[in-house]
């Protein structure tokens, strides 16, 4: 099966709700920043550490990718089109489960009175990494939402659902390290 | 209903017994199906079929009212699942998961033209099934004896051009046929506006009708369902 089509050869790319559109524009933008952050949640969940309670990170990271294509698909669609009525929006369960997950991981670890610099285990400095990515993917979704005329309909869940998601990744960076025995590296100045 | 661990998701399949085959022309066939209980499906949703290991795509063409499930299958003779379909007999058991996919009628103020080639005419025909007329359907096929369901597409459609491109020396001189791909007539024959164009075929084609669509009705609106 060729995965090519040649179609995007001209610089443009169809959303879908069907407008063709340059791949500079502001919505590529910020779905291509959210499909970034997609790739590197999966490379945390590939360098989880081996030991017990991993297993329920990697089921919590496979539904954070789940709900990445959700935000991808839904900055791919132009707001108000028939295209957006097809697409199931990010609502506060998605945030308050994340809010969950962020509670519970933060009760298992050390009361954090310094900065610490992004490292350690693999999948802690890739959590780290998802964290950066997924603040630039916040910022990108912010200036599209500048840019529009109206409001985008689930735009503010949206937008909560990937600042609460940054935090997580913080936080999971954290655990990540306290898993595999990682001492965190404080920053002296 | 079935479950069947297909790559890292449970996934539902449906036990369908073979109800149906029909010749369209001499590499392509219609297969059909009998309807599972409480099976629903959009026109232009797509169904994996199933056997034996092997999983292939395929467009319902049926009426969403219809108690059979009907696919047109083009015949790869050397293919894993095509041959197997196509020697098929009545009360044979595929399995089938239910409906997806997004290439479905999206009504808008702009005239829509349906281009498809081969059995990419397939979401058209249910797209025809269900009433959905768009202002021109061009169906791009070698020979004539390939241009199935033209009895139910031009009843449909406002104007529906076959295109037919490829056999050396045969002249196409029926009326309302146009002589050539289904590209050409995007590129010589549509006139200039905002369509929304809805495309199923092959990577070529798409690759080459966007090519157009960008250059010469570059507000328009494009869906395109790819196959292989």
């Amino acid at each position: 099966m060729k995965v090519y089509t040649g179609t995007g050869d001209s610089g443009k790319t169809s959303l879908f709700s069907g407008e063709r559109i340059a791949k500079s524009d502001a919505r590529i933008e910020a779905y291509g920043d959210v499909d970034e952050l997609n790739a590197a949640t999966g490379s945390v969940a590939a360098s989880l550490p081996r030991q017990a309670g991993a297993e329920d990170l990697k089921l919590q990271l496979v539904q954070i990718q789940s709900d990445l294509f959700q935000v991808g698909a839904l900055l791919a669609t132009t707001p108000n089109s028939p295209s957006a009525g097809r697409l199931k929006p990010i609502t506060d369960a998605h945030i308050k489960r994340l809010e969950d997950q962020i509670d519970a991981l933060q009760a298992r670890l050390d009361q954090l009175n310094a900065f610490i610099l992004p490292g350690g285990h693999p999948s802690a400095a890739w959590s780290h990494m998802a964290r950066t990515i997924c603040r630039r993917a916040e910022r990108r979704v912010v200036r599209l939402m500048h840019s529009q005329e109206a409001a985008e309909d689930g735009s503010t869940e949206m937008l909560v659902y990937l600042n609460r998601l940054s935090d997580y990744f913080f936080v999971l960076a954290r655990y990540c390290n306290r898993l595999a025995g990682v001492a965190e590296e404080i920053w002296r100045g | 209903m079935d479950r069947s661990s297909s790559g890292s998701r449970k996934q539902i399949l449906y036990p369908v017994k073979v109800t149906g085959i029909d010749w369209l022309a001499e590499s392509t066939f219609e297969i059909r199906f009998q309807r599972p209980k409480a099976f629903e499906f959009q026109p232009g949703q797509k169904i994996g079929v199933v056997h034996a290991g092997v999983y292939r795509d395929y467009t319902l063409i049926n009426a969403v009212q219809d108690q059979e499930l009907a696919l047109c299958v083009r015949h790869i003779a050397d293919g894993e699942l095509t041959p197997v379909l196509a020697g098929a007999r009545m009360g044979d058991v595929f399995h089938i998961t239910p409906a997806f996919g997004y290439f479905v009628y999206q009504s808008s103020r702009h005239p829509a033209v349906f281009a498809a080639t081969g059995t990419g005419i397939a979401p058209f025909v249910a797209f025809a099934r269900a009433g959905v007329a768009p202002s021109l359907l061009l169906h791009g096929v070698r020979a004539s004896d390939e241009l199935y369901y033209h009895e139910i597409l031009s009843s449909n459609a406002e104007h529906y051009t076959p295109c037919i491109s490829a056999v050396p020396g045969e002249e196409t001189t029926a009326t309302g046929v146009f002589p050539g791909r289904v590209t050409d007539f995007l590129e010589r024959q549509l006139p200039p506006g905002n369509y929304d164009f809805y495309l199923c075929g092959r990577s070529e084609m798409l690759r080459d009708a966007m090519g157009i669509i960008d250059r010469r009705f570059s507000e328009s609106r494009v869906f395109s369902e790819l196959f292989f």
